[in-house]
């Protein structure tokens, strides 16, 4: 009986901290993104939004820092249709996967069309889906040479225009500083979606493609896809850049860069204030940034990447959310970002302003890579389609004596499978 | 009588409702999305009840195959090594010596941390610039450095020898047990007989060990072929699909491509696979014991 009453007695308890909670003053916006190394990123972005929202905290809630694994977890969290996210990052691949499953809010009746034509183009049109606008950009990136200055000028070598000439120069370099920790070329080739950035921008630059976003077929065992592949192969891994490429992701890659062990290095944007930041480089002031290469004929192709933020569909607080991703992606704030991080902001205005030009002059030269930067298609089923090529790029990089036009037949079968899915998709 | 079954059936009851939430439940879902194509990004196809299609298109499936291939080659290489290192472990420590205590916990540290732990520390240890691996192997001399997690065979390698260095330990204590039930005398009387170390092992440990050998190599069996958290930190499945086992093959269909239908099919090829395996193990265990109890 004694027991009894005591069981009551916590119950009550619990009913009553439980009502004391919903009766807070508070409301919770609950924001899930990645981590970052500076507080300026989202840290004092969010104290200065609760400064501006009396009442309001949101709760910042961190995630991987790798995007496919960030994927894992957020579409997760909006496959159990969690009403406690509120706001989430979204990356440029993503929005047509949301906006077709339903879990990302249309945004249009808040981000209008005048407001869109604020940013870059090449975000703008990642984020539509059928019409609709899913996410607003909050970054861009895109991708980059990084050389060594000083190599390329102690031998006469003007930066390199095509992919052959840049791993005629590596050699020749290479050649003559006989140095064994050096190498020619750093990117990324692990299996994973850096893969596909890197390989595209061959492919591309070569006038070939991943596939026909029209016709909804495979382009991968084209010719001119299958030539820059086999380039890739010959020329480049095992040749100029050292095998162990194909287990690296940006970080491991850029590393090589700043010690001073690669002549060449394929990256995004951030890696221009990495490698300049003496603490954590050997080659500060030592380093180019230039276009990517292209193959003799064709058009160099940076792929587009970036950050956007959306609203999860679940959400019961989107006017607030809304707020919230409004003045994140503001001029005002933007700008603040742009000047403490060095991240390249996805608003076209801060591309002439003076006070960030002066003090990142190196968004001057990115301004014409990130207009021509090339988005990856956007379709619902992006994952199951990157899965399939890191598949097949991963198998003829890592296994030189595969087939390269068996593979590919393989692998563009496999992605018209896929494709034939959604084939007639409706509107959401 | 009666009374006392319905008793035993309440107290019983907990552990059937809990059992059956959280084991026969999602064992039946799975099952039945394995019937259907159920895309989740993809909401509008719907729920569709395709029959065995999935099933068939996972047998004609060349990466499901593949990945078939490296999982038994993964658990016919760990299994092995993982019960030859832990039954030398396990004899070591039942030997009488200063310091035994110590030794024990020791070992079982592999088995103590957490997998995803370890495995990022294997990550580091395999890294082809700074890992410790290259320069145990080549000192100073960075030009001959390896990168194993960028060769698809060295990178299998490297995730099995990961795996044998975490589990032996487990080996080990299930072997330590079972050696700490064999009384001494029956040594002492062996000796008196005049047979030797060898013979004393071969004919009468590891006879009377084989009950907790079958059931370390049961538990065994059954984790290798689910193995997914070393898979996951060291290689993400490459490279070249090299080390893409089936429970990360299945992972990455239903979460990160939403192929929710086909992903099950996968998930109960596995569980089917480990059901024929325990139960095979079931019976020579069973057959073991009566062997035991007859003598």
């Amino acid at each position: 009986m004694f027991q009894a009453r005591n069981l009551c007695h916590v119950t009550a308890l619990i009913f009553l901290c439980s009502l004391g909670n919903s009766f807070a003053a508070e409301t919770q916006l609950r924001f899930v993104t990645w981590k970052s190394e500076t507080a300026q990123m989202w840290d004092q972005p969010i104290a200065d939004f609760e400064k501006q929202n009396p009442g309001v905290k949101v709760i910042r809630e961190i995630g991987p820092q790798s995007s496919t694994q960030l994927h894992d977890l957020i579409t997760q969290k909006l496959k159990n249709r969690d009403t406690q996210m509120d706001v989430f990052v979204m990356d440029v691949i993503w929005p047509a996967e949301f906006a077709s499953a339903g879990w990302a809010l249309p945004l249009d009746r808040f981000f209008t069309l005048a407001e869109q034509k604020q940013f870059l183009d090449a975000p703008i049109q990642a984020n539509h889906y059928r019409g609709q606008i899913f996410g607003v950009p909050l970054f861009v990136d895109a991708g980059l040479l990084y050389y060594r200055k000083d190599l390329l000028e102690k031998y006469g070598i003007p930066p390199p225009r095509t992919w052959p000439e840049l791993v005629e120069e590596a050699k020749t370099i290479l050649a003559q500083e006989k140095d064994p920790q050096l190498v020619g070329f750093s990117g990324q080739f692990k299996q994973y979606e850096g893969l596909i950035c890197n390989m595209m921008e061959y492919i591309l630059s070569n006038g070939g493609n991943l596939w026909d976003d029209q016709r909804l077929v495979s382009t991968l065992n084209q010719p001119r896809a299958l030539a820059a592949v086999r380039f890739v192969r010959d020329r480049i891994i095992g040749q100029i850049a050292h095998r162990g490429v194909l287990a690296y992701e940006e970080p491991e890659s850029l590393v090589l860069f700043t010690e001073g062990r690669a002549i060449f290095h394929r990256n995004w944007p951030y890696a221009w204030n990495v490698a300049n930041d003496s603490q954590r480089s050997k080659v500060t002031g030592k380093i180019g940034m230039m276009p990517l290469p292209s193959f003799p004929g064709g058009k160099g192709v940076a792929a587009l990447g970036g950050w956007q933020l959306a609203i999860s569909r679940f959400s019961k607080k989107s006017e607030l959310a809304w707020r919230f991703v409004a003045f994140m992606t503001s001029h005002a704030m933007q700008k603040r970002v742009t000047l403490s991080t060095g991240r390249a902001p996805a608003r076209a205005a801060l591309y002439s302003d003076r006070e960030v030009l002066d003090q990142l002059p190196q968004l001057k030269s990115l301004w014409e890579t990130f207009k021509q930067a090339v988005p990856r298609p956007t379709t619902p089923v992006y994952v199951p389609l990157s899965n399939i090529m890191q598949r097949y790029f991963s198998s003829v990089l890592a296994l030189p004596h595969t087939n390269i036009d068996k593979r590919a037949a393989l692998a563009a079968r496999d992605m018209d499978r896929v494709l034939d899915l959604v084939r007639e998709a409706p509107a959401p | 009588m009666r009374s006392s079954h319905r008793l035993a059936f309440l107290f019983l009851l907990p552990s059937l409702i809990f059992v059956g939430l959280f084991a026969f439940y999602p064992i039946f879902e799975s099952f039945r999305l394995s019937f259907y194509r159920s895309i989740l990004t993809l909401p509008w196809l719907g729920q569709k009840m395709v029959g065995w299609e999935n099933y068939t298109d996972l047998w004609t499936d060349p990466v499901a195959a593949e990945s078939l291939r490296t999982t038994l080659f993964f658990v016919v290489t760990t299994i092995p090594l993982e019960l030859g290192v832990g039954l030398g472990m396990a004899l070591v420590m039942n030997e009488v010596f200063r310091g035994r205590g110590l030794l024990r916990a020791v070992v079982l540290i592999p088995w103590a941390i957490p997998t995803v732990v370890s495995s990022q520390m294997w990550r580091f240890i395999f890294n082809d610039r700074y890992g410790l691996f290259n320069f145990v192997l080549f000192g100073g001399d960075a030009s001959r450095y390896l990168a194993p997690l960028a060769d698809p065979t060295l990178a299998l390698l490297a995730i099995i020898v990961a795996e044998v260095w975490k589990t032996a330990p487990f080996v080990a204590l299930i072997v330590l047990a079972g050696l700490q039930t064999i009384p001494d005398e029956l040594y002492e009387a062996a000796s008196i007989d005049g047979a030797t170390a060898w013979q004393q092992f071969r004919r009468m440990t590891l006879p009377l060990i084989r009950p907790a050998l079958l059931l370390a190599l049961l538990f065994r069996t059954i984790d290798a072929l689910r193995v997914f958290d070393l898979v996951f930190v060291m290689t993400q499945g490459g490279p070249a699909d090299a080390t893409n086992v089936l429970s990360f093959y299945g992972y990455k269909k239903i979460f990160a491509e939403g192929m929710v239908g086909y992903g099950s099919a996968i998930a109960v090829g596995v569980f089917l696979i480990s059901l024929i395996l325990s139960l095979a193990y079931l019976r020579i265990l069973k057959s073991s014991r009566l062997e035991g109890t007859s003598r």
